[in-house]
C-alpha cells in the first residue's frame, strides 16, 4: 500500500483504507502526482524507474540524472530495520503530526527520539547531491528523520523489485501450477461455499432452449442418435476353425476315464469271501500281470493302523510319469468308417432278374462222368459227351434222351455248330444229330457231300475221312483223324471253320480246319507253352489261345499277335468270350475266375474267388448279361456280368446265385457249364454222370 | 371272441336247413361245422345219412378255424356271417393203371376211348377200362400231341403230331378196327408240339418249334395238295406213301419269337397260343391277325381255356399256375396264382363241367386238383406217379355225360399220364376217380 505522504486526507490504519468523503479529488492529484514521477529515484542513464506498486506503465522512465525520490514509510521501516535497531514505536501515523515537536517519536524504552539536527538548506542539499557519491543511494527515513545509505543488497533488492522480479533471490517464480479451483464438480470441494441461488432457480434461457429442442424433436428435425453397432467390432477369430484340423486349436476335450470305485476287495479288512484261497493265489501269481483280473492281492488286517506302507508307490509314480510322458499329445484321428460302406455298392441280385435260381430237370442216362455239353442254336436240343464213350442228345424241355451215339473213346469236347443252317456237332468227328429241320440236315449232308477233291493234293497235317456206311447211318459225317488225342474243339461263328487243340508238346497243338474244303492247317510254328483251350472271336477275325498262364490274342488276317492277357493265375482251365467280343473270362485250376476287358488292360479287370476248388468250365450267355462257372466243389455260380456300350463304364459284375445239385464223385464236381441260347437257363454236367438244368 | 353269429345256406335243395342265425364257437373247424349241419339235417329229415360238407365264406373255402379265416380275409366278426356249404369232393382214388412201354407225351379222352401219344413214335387207342385197342404207327419220330377230331358212327377221325415236323390225320374204323392215314400235314420246319381241333371240328391248329402256328383243314378229302419242294429221294417217297395224302396249311400265323408250346381254340374264330417267349397270344383265325398278347415272366408250358368261366389257365416254368382273363384289355393281368408245385408245370386242364376246378401236372411227379375258390392250397394232391407228369386230361363218364345237371352224379376220371425213363420198360399211367356228388 502506497500512500502519498503529503496527502493529509488519507489515513491508513493497517490494511484498511479510509476514504474521507468529498476528498476523492485530493487522492487523484496524489496519484497524479505519483504518476507524474514524484516518487522518482535518480538513476544512472539507462535505468528505468518503476513505481513501487508495479502498476505504473513502463513509459514512466525518468531520464534525469538527479531526481529525488521518496519511499513510503513501509519501505523505510523495512530498510531501517535491516541496518540499525532504531525503532520508532509511534506506528504508522503521518509524521506531519510530529512536525512541530522536537522529537519524532518514541523508542522501545519509551524515550523520545529526537529529531536530528538538520541544518542543511537547499544549497547544502544541492552540494551534497553534487559531491556525495553515495547520494543516489541515500534515502531519508521519516520515522527517524535520518538519511540512510542503502547497502548493495538493498540496492539490488530495489532493482529486482523495480524490474518486476521477486524480492527473494531464492524464490522460484515458475513453480509447477496447481489448479485447485477447476470447473469440475468435486465430491469434496476445496471450498465450503454454499451454492448460489441461481443454481436453484430454473434458468429461463435454458428453458427456452429446451423448449426449442423439444419442438424440434416433435417436428422431427432432430433425430435420435443411431445406436452404435458394436457387434461388428469384435469377432471370434477361431469361430470358423475346423476342430479336426491337425493344426487347429486343441479343443477336443477328452474326458478322463472314470475310475472304478473301490470295492470290498480293496478294503483293508475285506469280507472273507473276497480273500483269495491258496489255489487262487497260486493261479494269480502264475498269471501274466496283464491277464490278471485283480491287479493286487486282497489282504486282511486287523486294524487300519497295521496296514503297511504301499510298496509299489514309487513304482506307480514312475509308471504314471511314463504314461504322461508317452501319452499322445494329439488325439489320434480314428478312421470312423462303417466297414459296410467300403464294400462297393452293387445292385441287389433280385433286381437283376432273370437268372437261374433253382434246379428244374436232371438228364440221366450217362454211365460215367459227363465231360462236355453243348446246346443246339435253337435251344431245343442238348448234346453231351461222356467218358462212357457216348454222345447223347437230349430234349431240353423234358429231359428225354433222344439219341445215343457210340464214339470210339472218351469225349473230351463237344460243340454244336453255331450256324443254325448247318446241323453238325463237332466231337472228334463231325456228327449229324438228325435233330433239326429235315431240310437243314439234308442240306448239311449235301454240303458235306458237295466236296470236290482238289486237283493237286496238298500236304495235310491230319487225315480227313468219310465214314463207312454204317457209321454214316449212326450220324457220322466226317472223321478228322488227329495224331494225338484232342482236348478241345470249337467252331467259328460262321460254322465253317473249326479249331481243335491237341494234347501234344510239339508245335502242333492247335489246328484249324475248314469243313467245306476239308482242309486243315497249323497256324503256329512255335510252341509257346501248353495250350489249354482256344476260341474264335464272335465277330472279328481274332483267335484266342489260352496257355497255362496267359491268353494270347492273334489277328488271323494280319497273322500277328495282338495282345497277351496275363491271367494272374497258375493254370487256366477254361475260357469264354463275351458275345460282344470285348470281354473274356478265364477259369483256372486255382479256383479263380478272371474277367478281362480287352479295351482296358491286359491285366484282369476283376478276379473272382468265389469257388472253393478248381474251376472246370465257364460260359457266357448269348443274350442275357449272365455268366456261369462250374467248379470241382460241385457248385455252379451264376454272375450278372453287364457290359455297357459306353466305353467309359466298366462292366458290372455281381454274383447272383450259387447253384448246387451235383454230388461229388472222385473229388470232381461240375465239369462243364452251358447256357441255353434263348432262356436264362444254365446247364451243368457233372462227374456224377448227370446233367442238370437250372432255371 | 368265443362265439360267432353265422347263417348257413346252400344251393342244394336236398341239404337245405332253416334260414336262422346260429351262434357257434369261433374256433370251429370244417369238421365241426359239418357235424352241425348233419345234426340239423338229422333233426329235419329222419333217415339222413352222414355227409361231409365243405364251407365257403364269401366265396373262399374254409380251411383253418373260422376266426382265423375271417381274420385273414378281413371279414368283420361283429355281423352275422353268411356261410355257404356244399357237399365235399371226395378224395380222388387211383382207379386204374394203364401200362405203357415208353414215355407218354400226350393224352386225349373221348367218351369211350382214350388216345395217347408216346415217345416210341406211336399213338395208342385204349378203352376206358385200359385195354389197348389200336396202335397208330407211322410217324418217324416221337409223337408229341394227339387229338380226337370227331366221331360219326363207326368211324372216328384223330390227329397226331410229331417231332418229324408233320401232323397226320387218321381215320379209324371202330368196327373193323382198321386205321388209315388220310392226310399228312406238312409245312412245319420244327417239331409239331401241340395241336388243337376247333370246336366245330372243321379246322385244327398246330404249334411248332419253328415259332409258327398253322391252321389246317380237318376235313378229309381225296385231293392232295401240292408241296413246293419235290425231291426225288427214295426214303421220302416211302414215307409219303405210308402217311397218306399231303396237306398244306390254310394259314400261317407268325409272331412268336420262340417255340410255341401249346395251342387251343377258345371259340371257332379264335386261337390262343402259349410260347417260350413268355407270351400268350390270341389270334383271329379269320383274318390271321394277332388280337392281343398276355405277357408273363417265364416260359409257358401249357395253357387251358374253360368256356364255363372264360378264363385261361397257364402253367409255366416258374412252378405257378396262373389264371388269366383273355378278354381283358390290359394284357398282363393275372387274376390268380396257384402256387404249390415244386417243378415246372407241364400240364393244366380245366374241368369240362365244373367252372371252378382244374388239374395241373408237374415235373415234380404230382398232379394237383385245384378249386379257384381256395387258391392258397390245392384241394388234393395226387401223388401216385413216380416220374414226371407231362400231360393230364379229364374224362366225363360216357353214360351220364348227356345230363349236364347239377343234381346228377358225375364220375370224372382224371387221366394223368406219366413219363418214364426208357430203361424202365413198364410204367403205369393212372386213372383217377373223383366222385362229385354236388
Amino acid at each position: 500500500m502506497i500512500v502519498e505522504a503529503s496527502s493529509p486526507t488519507i489515513r491508513q490504519h493497517g490494511s484498511s483504507r479510509v476514504m474521507v468523503p468529498g476528498m476523492e479529488h485530493l487522492l487523484r492529484p496524489a496519484r497524479h502526482f505519483l504518476s507524474d514521477g514524484s516518487f522518482s529515484v535518480q538513476y544512472p542513464v539507462g535505468y528505468t524507474v518503476f513505481s513501487p506498486r508495479l502498476t505504473l506503465p513502463l513509459s514512466r522512465v525518468m531520464n534525469s540524472q538527479a531526481c529525488a525520490f521518496r519511499l513510503s514509510t513501509f519501505h523505510l521501516y523495512f530498510l531501517k530495520s535491516l541496518s540499525e535497531d532504531i525503532r520508532n514505536t509511534v506506528g504508522n501515523v503521518p509524521m506531519e503530526w510530529y512536525q512541530d515537536y522536537p522529537h519524532i517519536g518514541y523508542d522501545l524504552e519509551g524515550k523520545k527520539i529526537f529529531k536530528p539536527i538538520r541544518n542543511k538548506d537547499e544549497l547544502d542539499e544541492f552540494l551534497d547531491k553534487m559531491e556525495n557519491p553515495d547520494y543516489w543511494r541515500t534515502v531519508h527515513d521519516k520515522m527517524t528523520s535520518t538519511d540512510i545509505r542503502l547497502t548493495d543488497e538493498q540496492i539490488s533488492l530495489v532493482h529486482r523489485l523495480q524490474s518486476g522480479q521477486f524480492g527473494d533471490v531464492n524464490f522460484n517464480e515458475y513453480e509447477p501450477y496447481i489448479d485447485f479451483f477447476s470447473g469440475e464438480t468435486m465430491i469434496h470441494p476445496v471450498t465450503n461455499r454454499p451454492q448460489d441461488k441461481r443454481s436453484f432457480i430454473p434458468s429461463l434461457i435454458e428453458k427456452e432452449k429446451v423448449s426449442k429442442m423439444v419442438h424440434a424433436i416433435k417436428m422431427g428435425w432432430i433425430k435420435p442418435r443411431k445406436p452404435k453397432e458394436s457387434d461388428l467390432q469384435f469377432y471370434d477369430l477361431w469361430a470358423k476353425e475346423d476342430p479336426n484340423a491337425i493344426l487347429g486349436r486343441h479343443k477336443m476335450h477328452v474326458p478322463a476315464p472314470k475310475m472304478k470305485l473301490p470295492g470290498h476287495e480293496e478294503s483293508y479288512n475285506p469280507p472273507p469271501e473276497y480273500l483269495l484261497t491258496e489255489e487262487e493265489r497260486l493261479a494269480w501269481e502264475q498269471q501274466d500281470p496283464e491277464d490278471r483280473k485283480l491287479s493286487f492281492l486282497p489282504q486282511k488286517f486287523s486294524c487300519l493302523r497295521s496296514v503297511p506302507a504301499y510298496s509299489r508307490f514309487i513304482h506307480e509314480r514312475f509308471e504314471r510319469c511314463l504314461d504322461l510322458y508317452l501319452c499322445p499329445r494329439q488325439r489320434k484321428m480314428r478312421v470312423n468308417v462303417d466297414p459296410e460302406d467300403l464294400i462297393p455298392k452293387l445292385p441287389k441280385p433280385r433286381d437283376l432278374q432273370p437268372f437261374p435260381t433253382i434246379q428244374s430237370l436232371i438228364y440221366r442216362g450217362h454211365s460215367s462222368l459227363v465231360r462236355c455239353i453243348s446246346l443246339s442254336p435253337s435251344g431245343q436240343w442238348l448234346a453231351s459227351g461222356s467218358d462212357d464213350c457216348t454222345v447223347r442228345l437230349w430234349e431240353v424241355s423234358t429231359g428225354r434222351c433222344m439219341k445215343t451215339v457210340e464214339v470210339g473213346g472218351a469225349v473230351r469236347s463237344i460243340v454244336w455248330n453255331p450256324n443254325p443252317a448247318i446241323c453238325l456237332v463237332a466231337v472228334l468227328v463231325l456228327l449229324n444229330p438228325y435233330l433239326a429241320d429235315k431240310l437243314v440236315y439234308n442240306a448239311t449232308d449235301q454240303l458235306i457231300a458237295s466236296y470236290v477233291e482238289p486237283e493237286e493234293e496238298r500236304p495235310q497235317p491230319v487225315q480227313w475221312q468219310v465214314p463207312e456206311i454204317e457209321d454214316s447211318d449212326k450220324g457220322f459225317r466226317l472223321i478228322i483223324t488227329h495224331p494225338k488225342s484232342v482236348k478241345q474243339v470249337t467252331w467259328h461263328s460262321k460254322g465253317d471253320y473249326l479249331a481243335s487243340v491237341l494234347s501234344d508238346n510239339s508245335n502242333m497243338q492247335v489246328l484249324i480246319h475248314q469243313v467245306s474244303k476239308r482242309r486243315s492247317q497249323n497256324p503256329f510254328r512255335k510252341n509257346k507253352g501248353l495250350v489249354q483251350c482256344v476260341s474264335f472271336h464272335p465277330i472279328r477275325p481274332y483267335f484266342f489261345v489260352a496257355s497255362q498262364r496267359c491268353v494270347r490274342v492273334y489277328n488271323l488276317i494280319k497273322q500277328e499277335l495282338m495282345k497277351k492277357l496275363m491271367a494272374n493265375c497258375k493254370w487256366i482251365s477254361s475260357m469264354a468270350i463275351h458275345p460282344g467280343g470285348d470281354n473274356v473270362i478265364c477259369g483256372s485250376y486255382d479256383s479263380r475266375l478272371s474277367w478281362f476287358d480287352l479295351d482296358l488292360s491286359t491285366k484282369p479287370y476283376k478276379v473272382l474267388r468265389h469257388h472253393k476248388k478248381a474251376l472246370r468250365g465257364v460260359a457266357f450267355h448269348k443274350n442275357y448279361p449272365l455268366f456261369a462257372s462250374g467248379s470241382d466243389d460241385g457248385s455252379v455260380i451264376v454272375c450278372h456280368g453287364m457290359v455297357y456300350n459306353d466305353l467309359l463304364q466298366n462292366p458290372l459284375i455281381v454274383p447272383v446265385k450259387v447253384l448246387k445239385g451235383h454230388t461229388l464223385t472222385h473229388n470232381l464236381g461240375v465239369l462243364d457249364v452251358a447256357f441255353h441260347p434263348t432262356q436264362p437257363w444254365v446247364f451243368s454236367s457233372g462227374a456224377d454222370a448227370t446233367i442238370r438244368l437250372f432255371t | 371272441m368265443s362265439q360267432l353269429q353265422v347263417r348257413f345256406f346252400t344251393e342244394n335243395a336236398k341239404y337245405k336247413v332253416d334260414d336262422v342265425p346260429f351262434s357257434i364257437p369261433a374256433a370251429s373247424q370244417v369238421q365241426d361245422l359239418s357235424n352241425i349241419i348233419n345234426k340239423l339235417l338229422e333233426a329235419k329229415h329222419t333217415g339222413h345219412s352222414n355227409v361231409e360238407f365243405d364251407f365257403l365264406v364269401r366265396g373262399n373255402f374254409l380251411r383253418t378255424s373260422l376266426v382265423n379265416h375271417m381274420e385273414a380275409e378281413g371279414i368283420s366278426t361283429e355281423e352275422v356271417v353268411e356261410i355257404e356249404y356244399v357237399q365235399r369232393f371226395m378224395a380222388p382214388q387211383p382207379e386204374e393203371c394203364i401200362m405203357h412201354d415208353d414215355w407218354i407225351s400226350s393224352v386225349d379222352t373221348e367218351s369211350e376211348w382214350i388216345l395217347t401219344g408216346s415217345y416210341d413214335k406211336t399213338a395208342r387207342i385204349w378203352t376206358q377200362e385200359g385195354k389197348a385197342v389200336m396202335t397208330v404207327a407211322g410217324h418217324t419220330d416221337v409223337v408229341k400231341d394227339v387229338a380226337w377230331v370227331k366221331r360219326d358212327g363207326v368211324t372216328s377221325l384223330l390227329l397226331t403230331s410229331s417231332m418229324d415236323q408233320t401232323a397226320i390225320l387218321w381215320e379209324w374204323n371202330v368196327e373193323r378196327n382198321k386205321l388209315k392215314a388220310r392226310h399228312c400235314c406238312r409245312g412245319h420246319a420244327g417239331s409239331v408240339d401241340s395241336i388243337a381241333v376247333s370246336p366245330n371240328q372243321t379246322k385244327f391248329c398246330s404249334g411248332s418249334w419253328d415259332k409258327m402256328l398253322k391252321i389246317w383243314s380237318a376235313v378229309p378229302t381225296d385231293k392232295e395238295d401240292e408241296l413246293e419242294e419235290q425231291r426225288d429221294r427214295p426214303r421220302k417217297k416211302q414215307k409219303t406213301e405210308q402217311m397218306g395224302l399231303t396237306r398244306t396249311p390254310i394259314m400261317t400265323l407268325s409272331g412268336h419269337i420262340e417255340a410255341v408250346s401249346s395251342v387251343l381254340w377258345s371259340d371257332n374264330e379264335e386261337v390262343c397260343s402259349a410260347s417260350w417267349d413268355h407270351t400268350i397270344r390270341l389270334w383271329d383265325v379269320e383274318t390271321g391277325n394277332m388280337k392281343s398278347t398276355l405277357t408273363g415272366s417265364k416260359v409257358f408250358n401249357c395253357i387251358s381255356y374253360s368256356p364255363l368261366c372264360r378264363r385261361l389257365a397257364s402253367g409255366s416254368t416258374d412252378r405257378h399256375v396262373r389264371l388269366w382273363d383273355p378278354r381283358s384289355k390290359d394284357g398282363s393281368l393275372v387274376l390268380l396264382s396257384l402256387t404249390s408245385h415244386t417243378g415246372w408245370v407241364t400240364a393244366v386242364r380245366w374241368s369240362p363241367s365244373n367252372e371252378q376246378q382244374l388239374i395241373s401236372g408237374s415235373l415234380d411227379c404230382v398232379v394237383k386238383l385245384w378249386d379257384t375258390r381256395s387258391c392258397k392250397a390245392p384241394l388234393y394232391d395226387m401223388a401216385a406217379h413216380e416220374d414226371k407228369v407231362l400231360c393230364v386230361d379229364w374224362r366225363e363218364d360216357g353214360v351220364r355225360a348227356q345230363h349236364a345237371n347239377r343234381l346228377a352224379n358225375f364220375v370224372y376220371i382224371n387221366l394223368s399220364i406219366l413219363l418214364k425213363e426208357t430203361f424202365s420198360v413198364q410204367f403205369p399211367y393212372a386213372l383217377w376217380t373223383i366222385l362229385d356228388c354236388g
